[in-house]
């Protein structure tokens, strides 16, 4: 922790940060909190929960996104994960980054020291499995959120999401969710047409998540490990950590088919193994999936997603209307049939709008919610995981409120944790 | 074969004489020279031969002796005695009026086929496993023979070639092959997709089918390897499970629903993209699993979904979805013209012997050679991109793919295990 503090060059008078704390002491009592930057003009301060690679790239994204934002806290459950991330944050935006030894928080109660210090806006970055209790938290202490996707693991999580966001509400603060293309212009452009009834009534669809990416963030168990800090380390190939990667990764594309029926689906029937990532030391996830999910009105989509080496890549949705089709991905948008359309203006990041168009909320006084949304399309993900796991098909009613599937583990420490078994069609019970 | 032809005379049903035998053989002779002429006045005797014993042979050969009068089970081939004995034993309850095998048409080894082809026979029913079919249907129609087929007509491309090329000469010689797809002989089937083609859902926009089932062990046994049964035959005992033999469960199986896929859209796909594995299965060397995408003519995809696991959620149906309602293959139709099929639906597996037998004695022959082996061609390409992970385009695993399953040569002894295939590292042939 020393080292990195004299690593930093941009650290604030103890004094300063006294005098800075106490404005937003008083910010945080008014309510709602998004008030006092109508002026646009206030600084934001920004701590940082999971400071991973992409709780890292998070921070970049807000910081480039707006003008008056501060990294002021960081948090993780490893030190040197923090070290890392600060000394990348502080070579790259010297001064938009305030951190002191004071606002850097390790371990499991990490998120809620720094849910407690004087930040305005928490960026919740850590593995998927944590996120429900970190957003609570965040909401209940009147914090403004940005959350990467998915929002959780399981239905027990994916209600807590619900649950906050309703409160969020109630309070005027904001949620945006990492979905990322939810903000890209050819998105945007391509829905709305699809809204507005350009492919007509949508009768099918398609999306994908297949790419090699077979060792995407892997962690060599080091000797030095106990269970659980190799599985947080480990985190994409745990199911309790990422949801496995139909909810981690596919959650994107799967956003997209809500979005653009406008709905969640109804039922889903799923199935997936673990063909080629069979060692242990690729925990419990499976390595494909593919998910029919029905929708109102009998509209059944197909959902692919795979993680295995030296397979064909395809990432993208495909959205089948009665007088055309649609088809997206991050890198271009078109629409086929009696209102052919091509999208050909400018592309943008999704990471660095999400958090422009959050920070503009906050300081309007507009608070964006998008908790129940990404909520639900990580239930989409969940759901069809599930089905996968177990074989059974599945109703959304049953899963948002009669699942009592909760991959919790028995207690937050660093010890042991048995690695619970890869799923087994036919055999892994629904609960 | 010698040793091994007297017990089985004993069993052998009902015996015609050597002379009256005979004499049917050249009668048939005949017949089998005018190319299916003689039976035009539908009262001659038809003569068939069994090729492949088994639970389906048997079955198969007991809807056709049903189906037609006038159509007697002259010839019977197998690889093993045991399953032709116990095959005969069946029949003898079942028809044994028109059982009329002799210790001298009972044929058993690799070559048993040639046997029953040439044991004056006017029709095979092929039935052994799908491997063997392009060979059988091969020497069946250059002898001059019509024939049933069981589905799949092949499990690699190499086979499906064959099947194509030998169903093009059955066309020259005015044979016919009747392929046991069953559903192209329903006619809740025949009806829906009459209506598709008048456009009644409009244009086909999507699409799904499906073999979500068990794992199939009550319906077929499994063998364990033992000192006297390994190997080859050990591998062909247990036949569904190796994908040389079967072609894994989504060309045995699932191409029904494909066939239908096709049958609906009037193409093959000119795409595929698939995935699969084996979640819970660890017998032979085929998966559990599958789910692939098919793509046809004008982007239009639809998605075919097969499993074998217990304990899971069974679906066996196909829907297509068109601009202007949905089809299902199961008799319905919803949408701007909806429908149901009310009538009775005969079954299929004797109507497709009705059908085959009234087109031999009505001199037009059905000839559904190309299109069961179109309909397999999508379960295997189906089958090999899930194996590879790879997509693959229609025509090259039509004209270019080398993928050839036969074993280096058939006989009896040892047989490597084929190993169970690995995405992204299977390479594809």
């Amino acid at each position: 922790m020393k080292k990195k503090v004299s690593k930093k060059t941009n650290v604030v008078s103890r004094r300063d940060f006294i005098k800075t704390s106490a404005a937003f002491s008083l910010a945080a009592l008014a309510s709602p909190t998004s008030r006092i930057f109508a002026a646009g003009s206030d600084k934001l301060r920004v701590g940082l929960v999971g400071c991973g690679a992409r709780g890292s790239g998070a921070a970049v994204d807000c910081i480039r996104s707006s003008d008056g934002v501060e990294i002021v806290a960081l948090a993780d459950l490893f030190g040197d994960r923090l070290d890392k991330s600060l000394a990348r944050l502080s070579r790259k935006f010297d001064d938009r980054v305030n951190v002191t030894e004071d606002t850097s928080f390790l371990g499991f109660d990490a998120f809620k020291k720094l849910i407690a210090s004087e930040v305005d806006l928490v960026i919740l970055a850590t593995p998927p499995g944590f996120r429900p209790e970190h957003l609570k938290a965040a909401i209940e202490a009147g914090k403004h959120v940005f959350m990467e996707k998915p929002a959780a693991v399981d239905p027990v999580g994916a209600r807590s999401i619900i649950a906050t966001s309703e409160l969020a509400k109630e309070k005027g603060l904001s949620i945006v969710a990492g979905t990322q293309q939810r903000r890209q212009y050819q998105y945007i452009e391509i829905m709305k047409r699809v809204h507005n009834g350009q492919i007509g009534e949508v009768v099918g669809g398609q999306c994908y998540w297949n790419w090699g990416s077979q060792d995407w963030h892997f962690e060599q168990r080091q000797p030095e490990w106990s269970d659980m800090e190799w599985q947080i380390r480990c985190w994409p190939y745990f199911t309790w950590l990422s949801g496995d990667h139909i909810v981690e990764q596919h959650v994107h594309n799967l956003d997209i088919i809500n979005w653009a029926i406008g709905s969640h689906p109804v039922q889903c029937l799923g199935m997936g193994g673990r063909q080629v990532r069979t060692g242990p030391e690729y925990g419990n996830i499976f390595d494909h999936f593919t998910v029919e999910y029905e929708y109102p009105g009998g509209v059944r989509v197909m959902s692919m997603a795979s993680q295995i080496n030296g397979t064909t890549e395809r990432v993208g949705e495909r959205v089948v209307g009665t007088k055309g089709s649609t088809y997206t991905t991050r890198a271009y948008g078109y629409i086929e049939g009696q209102n052919a359309y091509k999208y050909d203006g400018p592309h943008i990041s999704g990471m660095v709008k999400e958090h422009a168009d959050l920070i503009k909320s906050i300081r309007d006084g507009r608070p964006i919610n998008e908790g129940r949304h990404v909520a639900e399309s990580t239930l989409t993900a969940i759901m069809g995981r599930i089905s996968a796991y177990t074989g059974r098909a599945l109703k959304w009613d049953w899963v948002m409120n009669a699942s009592k599937l909760d991959l919790t583990p028995p207690r937050y420490e660093m010890g042991d944790l048995p690695v619970r078994p890869v799923a087994v069609p036919g055999k892994t019970q629904l609960i | 074969m010698k040793q091994a032809k007297k017990p089985r005379i004993s069993r052998c049903g009902p015996q015609i004489s050597r002379r009256d035998f005979i004499k049917s053989s050249a009668a048939v002779s005949l017949a089998a020279m005018t190319s299916g002429r003689a039976f035009a006045a539908g009262s001659d005797t038809m003569r068939v031969g069994l090729i492949g014993c088994g639970g389906q042979g048997t079955r198969d050969v007991i809807s056709c002796l049903k189906s037609s009068p006038g159509v007697e089970l002259v010839a019977m081939g197998d690889l093993f005695k045991d399953r032709l004995d116990k095959s005969l034993e069946k029949l003898k309850t079942k028809v044994p009026d028109k059982l009329k095998v002799t210790g001298d048409t009972c044929f058993v080894g690799f070559d048993a086929y040639k046997k029953v082809i040439a044991g004056g026979v006017d029709m095979v029913l092929i039935v052994s496993p799908p491997h063997f079919h392009p060979e059988h249907l091969r020497a069946a129609i250059e002898a001059g023979k019509h024939v049933f087929m069981e589905k799949p007509a092949a499990v690699d491309p190499a086979g499906v070639r064959s099947i194509i090329a030998s169903s093009e000469l059955a066309e020259q010689k005015g044979l016919s092959i009747v392929a046991g797809t069953q559903r192209r002989h329903q006619a809740h089937y025949i009806e829906v997709i009459k209506r598709i083609h008048n456009g009644d859902i409009g244009e086909i926009v999507a699409g799904q089918c499906y073999w979500n089932g068990g794992d199939m062990l009550g319906y077929w046994k499994w063998y364990e390897q033992d000192s006297s049964l390994y190997g080859m035959q050990w591998q062909l005992r247990n036949w569904p499970w190796f994908t040389w033999l079967s072609g894994d469960h989504i060309v045995e199986q699932h191409v029904h629903n494909l066939d239908i896929m096709n049958w609906a859209i009037g193409a093959h796909p000119v795409q595929v993209m698939g995935m699969g594995g084996r979640a819970v299965r660890d017998l032979g060397n085929i998966f559990d699993h599958f789910a692939v995408e098919y793509e046809y003519p004008n982007g239009l995809r639809i998605m075919g979904m097969c499993r074998q696991i217990n304990g899971c959620h069974n679906r066996v149906a196909e829907r297509i979805v068109g601009t202007r309602g949905i089809a299902h293959g199961k008799g319905r139709i919803e949408g701007q013209n909806p429908y149901k099929y009310e009538g009775k639906s005969p079954n299929a597996y004797v109507q497709e012997q009705a059908d085959l037998i009234a087109g031999i004695r009505e001199a037009k022959p059905i000839n559904e050679g190309r299109q069961v082996a179109e309909s397999t061609m999508v379960a295997i390409m189906g089958r090999m991109s899930a194996y590879t992970g790879r997509a693959l385009k229609w025509d090259w695993a039509m004209n270019a793919s080398q993928l050839d399953l036969s074993p280096p040569k058939y006989e009896f002894g040892d047989l490597p295990t084929p190993p169970v295939a690995t995405p992204g590292k299977t390479q594809l042939i």
